[in-house]
């Protein structure tokens, strides 16, 4: 099967890519429909506006005091917030799914948010005047602790075998909560309810302070993650192919797996632990369109971004005024496709 | 003859072991009961129990109390870990359990949407809607890992009880968000606990527990050539059919019953029958009944625990089963897989 592609070239032809065209029309259509749920988010709440209000406000000149306050200081970030994370959980998933060659990895899955989380409630019930800035660093080193702790005991005998990972992850998974729980049950009953409301992933807490430290992040690390793509097409195909190409498998395995679980714990750290995103969006995005790995993980991001989005827009619509968190959401969403990987996946082969 | 005294020495092994675990049982349920905000002696409570008397404070403490908490303990124990040990059994897989397999998700969740939407509080209801939940749930997770490549696999089917429990989960999440008075009783029920349940709805659990503890025990002999395989069985003339279907009946009404007394307590039926298994084998006549005993025993200790170690404050039993259970299943995948 032949794709069509375009090449674009830079620099007098030093720098040449050539592109799918159908994946950069999809990109270009999920732009669109995140834009469309941007739209839809800022006008939609207990506050009615209209789209030419909401405009207004974004462009300076708001029709009243209560629209900026409405529209600056809740729903923009809020939404910049969902997406942010989506896409961010998203890639995450993405890079382990390439790494450990498992279609079915996901943060969630795999304990790394569970480990973040910890952390988290850890920070918000027992020393709640902690910095704020400093809870995405905490919980990446608890993430990534979890991550090791994982490995070290999947991998420890026969080999790092995918679904021994996956299933290790689950007990793990199981022991973090239990933990947490236990700090939710020992806290003060005020922080342990903030800490509840953040558990089951939810981003109407979210403010200009996240989304300016997941910017942050989002400059530290997508640049490598876009730079993996080419260690990752390669790795694809196994270790053994990876190294004939000249690929250092070890460093390449250890910088992604650091890398995904720097997202996910900064995404976790921000809303909370959103289920399935990570599992979910890497597959649908190879569905809406064959590209390479680079281009691959600009849908992945952007169709995170979109679930995300749409699922935080429909949890705080659909039954308003009640507010569904959009990890439960995302949840629902989620496990059906869960469940149809399951069944297409040779789980056996892979035991 | 020297087959013969085999026999009979395992006997002798078995009945003494019996012996010696309900006697570390019955040291449990007193101390259990002694235990506290108010610790009272093991002296006392032995009064309590054997010769009552009326207005001394403590002996009320003891039977209004203490007492009925224990005897949730020991039901809910000796119900999951024979549920456990049958599921074992039968589908050959080491780290079957009502939670794992999305028994335990999925009557929680009926007795939650019984409640909620159905507005039955009647305590009659609860262990019925547990046990369709049960139904259900596993229906659910032996669908979607039949359905799968390769069939029923140990990998498969805790896949698919991962993902019918988030998914009940969260539409359970949202059916308590949206109602939030109703429910309130329920949030600590829901992390699993032995604390605050009455009596009434003891009475409507028991008849569950008892009968599926008897299906258990009846076919004990059978689950041991089904452990074996099917074709085995089949072989030894075993009706895998009708005892696969006893079986499924059995662990449902013993989850429904542990679930309607204490909520879903995890990894107990996950842990006890492996336990009991190094020390008497794999012949079930003996696995289900020193389950259910070693099971009572190992929920009354873990209770103990929970309401001692951040005393006051009293930890849900359910999350310390899983602080427990949850090493030992990591153990398993690694060991058994």
């Amino acid at each position: 099967m032949s794709t069509r592609m375009i090449t674009v070239e830079g620099f007098k032809g030093e720098l040449a890519l050539r592109l799918p065209v159908r994946a950069l029309l999809v990109c270009g259509l999920l732009t669109l429909a995140i834009c469309g749920v941007l739209t839809w988010s800022l006008v939609t709440g207990s506050y009615p506006l209209t789209t030419a209000e909401v405009w207004a406000t974004l462009t300076g000149n708001a029709p009243s005091d209560t629209a900026r306050t409405v529209v600056w200081e809740f729903r923009f970030p809020r939404t910049l917030v969902a997406f942010i994370v989506g896409a961010f959980l998203a890639l995450s998933g993405a890079a382990l799914q390439y790494v450990t060659r498992n279609p079915l990895a996901d943060p969630s899955l795999v304990g790394v948010s569970q480990g973040a989380a910890l952390v988290v409630v850890t920070v918000t019930v027992l020393a709640p005047s902690f910095g704020f800035y400093w809870r995405p660093v905490l919980a990446f080193a608890g993430a990534l602790l979890v991550a090791a702790l994982i490995q070290a005991i999947a991998a420890s005998r026969r080999g790092g075998e995918t679904l021994r990972f996956i299933l290790t992850g689950i007990g793990v998974a199981a022991l973090i909560s239990s933990f947490t729980s236990t700090l939710l049950t020992y806290g003060d009953i005020d922080r342990a309810m903030s800490a509840l409301g953040w558990l089951s992933g939810s981003i109407h807490a979210a403010g200009w302070g996240e989304v300016r430290w997941l910017f942050v992040t989002a400059l530290i690390c997508l640049p490598f993650v876009f730079t993996a793509a080419r260690p990752l097409s390669a790795l694809r195909f196994g270790e053994d192919v990876a190294t004939s190409f000249g690929v250092r498998v070890r460093l390449a395995r250890a910088t992604l797996i650091t890398l995904a679980v720097a997202l996910a714990a900064t995404a976790v750290a921000a809303v909370g632990p959103l289920g399935f995103v990570g599992l979910v969006a890497p597959h649908l995005a190879r569905r809406l369109a064959h590209s390479g790995v680079g281009v691959h993980l600009a849908l992945t991001a952007l169709t995170g971004a979109l679930i995300t989005g749409a699922a935080d827009l429909i949890g705080r619509a659909a039954f308003a005024p009640v507010q569904i968190p959009a990890g439960l959401v995302t949840s629902v969403i989620g496990v059906p496709i869960f469940v149809l990987l399951i069944l297409r996946t040779q789980a056996r082969s892979q035991l | 003859m020297a087959q013969r005294s085999m026999t009979q020495r395992r006997m002798m092994f078995a009945a003494t072991g019996l012996w010696l675990c309900l006697g570390a049982v019955l040291l449990a349920f007193l101390w259990h009961i002694s235990v506290g905000a108010k610790s009272v002696p093991l002296g006392t409570v032995w009064q309590a129990l054997v010769a009552p008397e009326e207005g001394v404070f403590d002996h009320v403490i003891i039977r209004d109390l203490r007492l009925p908490r224990a005897i949730f303990a020991v039901t809910v124990g000796a119900a999951l870990s024979v549920a456990g040990a049958l599921m074992q059994g039968v589908t050959r897989n080491p780290l079957a359990e009502p939670g794992i397999l999305g028994l335990l998700s999925g009557a929680t969740f009926a007795v939650i949407i019984g409640i909620g939407w159905f507005g039955l509080a009647g305590t009659a209801y609860v262990p019925l809607f547990a046990a369709l939940g049960a139904l259900a749930g596993a229906a659910m997770v032996w669908g979607i890992a039949e359905a799968a490549p390769g069939g029923s696999t140990p990998l498969t089917l805790i896949l698919a009880g991962a993902a019918v429990t988030a998914f009940l989960g969260s539409i359970q999440g949202a059916a308590i968000l949206l109602n939030e008075d109703a429910f309130f009783n329920f949030r600590v029920w829901l992390s699993g606990t032995l604390a605050g349940r009455d009596m009434d709805t003891y009475r409507w659990a028991l008849p569950w527990f008892v009968s599926g503890l008897v299906a258990a025990l009846i076919i004990a002999r059978q689950i041991t050539a089904l452990a074996m395989g099917e074709e085995t069985a089949a072989g030894l003339g075993v009706n895998t059919t009708r005892i696969k279907a006893v079986a499924l009946v059995s662990v449902v009404a013993l989850t429904a019953a542990s679930v309607a007394v204490a909520g879903p307590l995890g990894f107990v039926g996950l842990v006890i029958p492996h336990i009991v298994r190094l020390f008497v084998g794999s012949d079930y006549r003996l696995v289900v009944p020193f389950s259910a005993i070693v099971g009572s025993g190992y929920v009354l200790v873990v209770d103990i625990a929970a309401r001692m170690v951040l005393a006051p404050i009293e930890v849900s039993t359910g999350i310390v089963t899983a602080m427990l259970g949850a090493p030992i299943f990591i153990w398993l995948v690694r060991a058994k897989l």
